[in-house]
């Protein structure tokens, strides 16, 4: 029996070395706490199997107190039901209870009416559940290392392969991820088909996803993507599959663009990845991504007009109106409906940590895409558009004029945005001047240095007395002139 | 005793009038021990002995002077004056013989005025002799170095230009003396006359010579100048510009951490708040004013409020006073006007100020690049582009028809080792 906890096990993997730094990014924004969440939990959870809706349920727990011990409760009754992982069992737990007495004490300033059913479902820590399932697991390990090693001496490759995936099922069962991991890469030698090399590939990249190693899923992702497969049927499970994680391991890195791409070529009626995102998570992570970093064509193109996609959106209506408001240009009902959904979206573990940016970079667009087809625009009616004053659009706009996203300048007297019309001519001699002078900065300095060097002077360590005193009063006496 | 003396004097003039110099180098370097000792005699001997004609003798006889140990004030007045003399009168021709011994006096010479305060008496001589000693004047000398303090410690900056503005192709050995530190500093101090005159491009890039020196060791020269480097980088980009890739190691890993508080303010400068600029710098005060840059701090916070009104150009068309002094974070729309006037009238910005309704108006740069003077001035700068090129160009030739690179190249890849500092390959790498 594996006793190292769940989370440990992700944190101290010793293989993976890149593991924490990748967490580092993440890390700066998890400090937060959602008051206004809207999800219906029982739906939620049931579109996840696994460790997927575990660890999404524990996110939920973590940065909500409205949901905080419904989320632990359902938690702790799917440990109970599908895994042996005690560990993981014991510390949700123990959250549990911290979580119920804190509300309890709150109910009972406040109302009378949840604390039965509060308390009646905290039951003390279910010892004998922990023994009989550790029991279990340890009886299944053994039996399954045994058969391994049957297989082994027998070399029979297809028995060693299965042994191995079985080996790893179970760990992952356990929580032991990175034994889990270790499992179903060793089985990478066994196998005989290209099948059965999709198949080790998809493990681990599940394992890996759940260990937050994003490299690791990226590598396996090609790994899989290139193995040729005939069987068309598969074929297009397979690369739905692969696609969600490809997106997944882009939007975790920020390339926000990549991760739409992938997203976007998922096919609805093969997205069946229970273990790690839902047909509606690939929906909202693909129309953010892409909002956020399509510009109005590729929009067009890919999103709006994309006939499998289109299903998708179907399943979130308000990102699908959120899509549509966008490309119909009315960004104040757009934003509105953004910002609706944004406490949902700090609860979903994966983009939680990129709902800033990737709002900050939706509104920056929708900045420039309004402003793109005038030569003028007034600012107060833009400022309307965007549900903004007029002054902090100014300072918004600034920014954006700084960065070189839009092209313009602003009339800060009349309250109007202009259109900079940039004189070509004029730039290019005053690159050419620019570009001149320091072509003959860069050259006298290489000319002085060959000198330099044809009389082989450089700066060595002195003979010790005498150069050092000199050169601090020297420098110190004359440097006063420079301060007039 | 005078005898050894007269012969000397017989010897040197012998030995010029036959042009045989070298020899009567020689000659001279090994009498040093017969002229100490006879050292109350000298002013006889320099009595005796032509300038013109024997330039030799006569900078034998001030070098061992200058050795003495003379603590009378008049004698070394007579000294001073002597030398003044004949840094004048001497054959160039001569001189250049035994340039490490000139140089040797004119250290001297320059560092006993320096000691009695007489800055400014030192500085027309000291053109002279730069000026009979070099070959071309593109020649780098260690006597540069001794002009350009004189000229700073004397607040004349003037004289220093001639030589200054002049970019040096070639550097005089003196016999092997020239010191890597003469070269530090006259670019150090060369740095600061520019800075002083305000004429930042070419202050930087006189750091940036300092700062980019081949260097195994850490100098002292070399992380004051650093520190110019930042602040005047600073005032004229507005940020540290990147040094080039042969910058030596030692400036990465010795010298930078040694100027933390610079890049302190390097690093708040960026950010382009002037709040924030304000607390590094006086946090940070008694480091600026023990390195005696407090003044070029002062004209960084000066510059960034400058730079911050030319980003305001970037964006606006028209600002009020007002909100302009509230973005720039100046005290009121008086300052603000006050800063966007001069930056008018320094060509710095285009704008116009509307003091009935208290509104700037930007303009955009009216050069349009099709003026005569404008085309006069792309001419020139062509025609410098053009000499560089050929100056290179002549290098190369140089070198390609230099024996030893020859040998070096068409023989065995083995001896290529050592010295190869003068081949081409370097300097299209750089």
């Amino acid at each position: 029996m594996p006793m190292t906890s769940f989370f440990q096990a992700s944190a101290l993997e010793p293989m993976q070395v890149d593991v924490v730094e990748e967490n580092q990014n993440v890390e700066e924004e998890q400090n937060y706490l959602v008051e206004n969440a809207s999800i219906d939990l029982e739906h939620y959870a049931s579109q996840f199997t696994g460790l997927a809706r575990l660890n999404r349920l524990l996110f939920i727990a973590e940065h909500c107190n409205s949901l905080k011990v419904e989320a632990l409760r359902m938690a702790l009754n799917y440990t109970m039901k599908t895994t042996f992982n005690t560990t993981l069992y014991q510390l949700i737990h123990h959250k549990l209870e911290i979580a119920t007495s804190g509300s309890r004490g709150g109910a009972s300033s406040s109302g009378q009416n949840n604390l039965p059913d509060v308390a009646s479902a905290i039951n003390s820590v279910d010892t004998q559940w922990v023994e009989v399932t550790s029991k279990k697991a340890a009886l299944k390990l053994e039996k399954l290392d045994t058969d391994l090693k049957n297989y082994k001496s027998n070399s029979i490759k297809e028995s060693i392969r299965r042994g191995h995936d079985d080996l790893g099922d179970h760990y992952l069962d356990c929580g032991d991820l990175s034994n889990a991991l270790k499992c179903y890469s060793r089985a990478r030698d066994y196998c005989t088909s290209p099948k059965h090399v999709v198949n080790m590939c998809l493990n681990v990249i599940k394992v890996s996803v759940y260990l937050q190693n994003w490299s690791h899923v990226q590598s396996y992702v090609n790994k899989a993507e290139v193995t040729p497969d005939n069987n068309k049927e598969a074929y297009q499970s397979i690369s739905s599959r692969l696609k969600c994680a490809a997106g997944l391991a882009d939007l975790a890195t920020r390339k926000y663009k990549s991760a739409a791409k992938y997203f976007l070529q998922v096919n609805f009626d093969y997205c069946d990845f229970p273990e790690l995102l839902s047909p509606s998570n690939v929906a909202t992570y693909g129309a953010l991504c892409a909002l956020a970093t399509f510009d109005r064509k590729e929009l067009q193109v890919n999103v709006i007009s994309s006939s499998s996609f289109k299903q998708f959106l179907e399943l979130e209506p308000q990102l699908r109106d959120i899509m549509s408001k966008f490309y119909e240009s009315k960004y104040a009902s757009c934003l509105t409906l953004l910002t609706e959904i944004k406490d949902n979206l700090l609860l979903d573990m994966y983009v939680a940590p990129h709902v800033n940016t990737l709002y900050t970079q939706i509104r920056n667009r929708a900045l420039c895409q309004y402003f793109s087809p005038y030569l003028s625009a007034d600012m107060r009616k833009m400022a309307e558009a965007f549900n903004t004053s007029v002054n902090a659009l100014e300072d918004e706009l600034m920014q954006l004029i700084l960065d070189g996203q839009i092209k313009a300048r602003i009339d800060s007297h009349n309250k109007i945005l202009y259109a900079k019309d940039v004189d070509q001519r004029s730039t290019t001699f005053e690159k050419a001047i620019l570009m001149g002078k320091e072509y003959q900065r860069r050259t006298k300095a290489l000319i002085l240095r060959s000198a330099v060097i044809k009389i082989q002077l450089h700066v060595k360590s002195p003979p010790r007395e005498g150069m050092q005193v000199e050169m601090s009063i020297a420098p110190a006496s004359a440097s006063s002139v420079v301060r007039n | 005793m005078a005898t050894a003396l007269e012969q000397y004097v017989t010897m040197v003039q012998n030995l010029s009038a036959s042009g045989n110099l070298t020899q009567l180098c020689d000659f001279i370097n090994k009498s040093t021990d017969m002229l100490t000792k006879n050292a109350s005699h000298l002013d006889n001997v320099f009595g005796t002995l032509d300038m013109q004609q024997t330039s030799l003798g006569v900078l034998g006889v001030l070098c061992v002077k200058y050795n003495l140990p003379l603590s009378n004030t008049s004698d070394i007045d007579t000294l001073l004056v002597q030398t003044t003399e004949f840094l004048s009168k001497c054959n160039g021709e001569q001189v250049r013989y035994a340039t490490d011994s000139y140089a040797e006096l004119c250290h001297k010479y320059a560092q006993t005025l320096i000691d009695r305060k007489m800055y400014s008496s030192g500085i027309a001589p000291l053109s002279q002799a730069i000026q009979k000693i070099q070959i071309h004047p593109a020649q780098l000398t260690s006597i540069h170095a001794n002009l350009c303090q004189l000229c700073l410690l004397s607040k004349n900056l003037k004289p220093a230009l001639r030589f200054l503005d002049i970019d040096i192709t070639e550097i005089s050995r003196e016999g092997g003396r020239f010191d890597a530190k003469d070269y530090l500093l006259h670019y150090y101090y060369g740095g600061m006359i520019y800075t002083a005159l305000k004429n930042y491009d070419r202050a930087l890039y006189y750091f940036e010579v300092v700062v980019t020196t081949p260097s195994v060791a850490v100098s002292h020269i070399m992380m004051e100048a650093y520190k110019k480097f930042i602040l005047v980088s600073l005032i004229l980009h507005g940020k540290i510009i990147n040094l080039p890739q042969y910058t030596s190691q030692v400036l990465k890993r010795y010298i930078r951490p040694l100027c933390q508080p610079y890049l302190d303010l390097a690093s708040v400068y960026a950010q382009n708040n002037l709040a924030d600029l304000r607390t590094t710098l006086t946090k940070h005060t008694e480091v600026f004013n023990r390195d005696n840059n407090m003044g070029l701090v002062k004209q960084c916070q000066t510059s960034m409020i400058k730079k911050n009104i030319q980003r305001l150009t970037k964006t606006f068309l028209t600002l009020s006073l007002t909100d302009m002094a509230n973005r720039v974070q100046l005290s009121g729309p008086k300052e603000a006007e006050n800063y966007v006037l001069h930056m008018i009238e320094d060509g710095e910005i285009f704008a116009t100020i509307n003091q009935k309704d208290g509104m700037v108006r930007f303009h955009d740069n009216p050069e349009k690049y099709s003026s005569p003077n404008m085309l006069l001035e792309l001419d020139k700068e062509m025609q410098r582009c053009i000499q560089l090129d050929s100056k290179l160009r002549e290098m190369d030739r140089e070198i390609t028809v230099n024996p030893q690179y020859v040998q070096k190249s068409t023989g065995s890849h083995e001896d290529d080792m050592p010295g190869t500092s003068t081949g081409p390959g370097k300097i299209q790498a750089y």
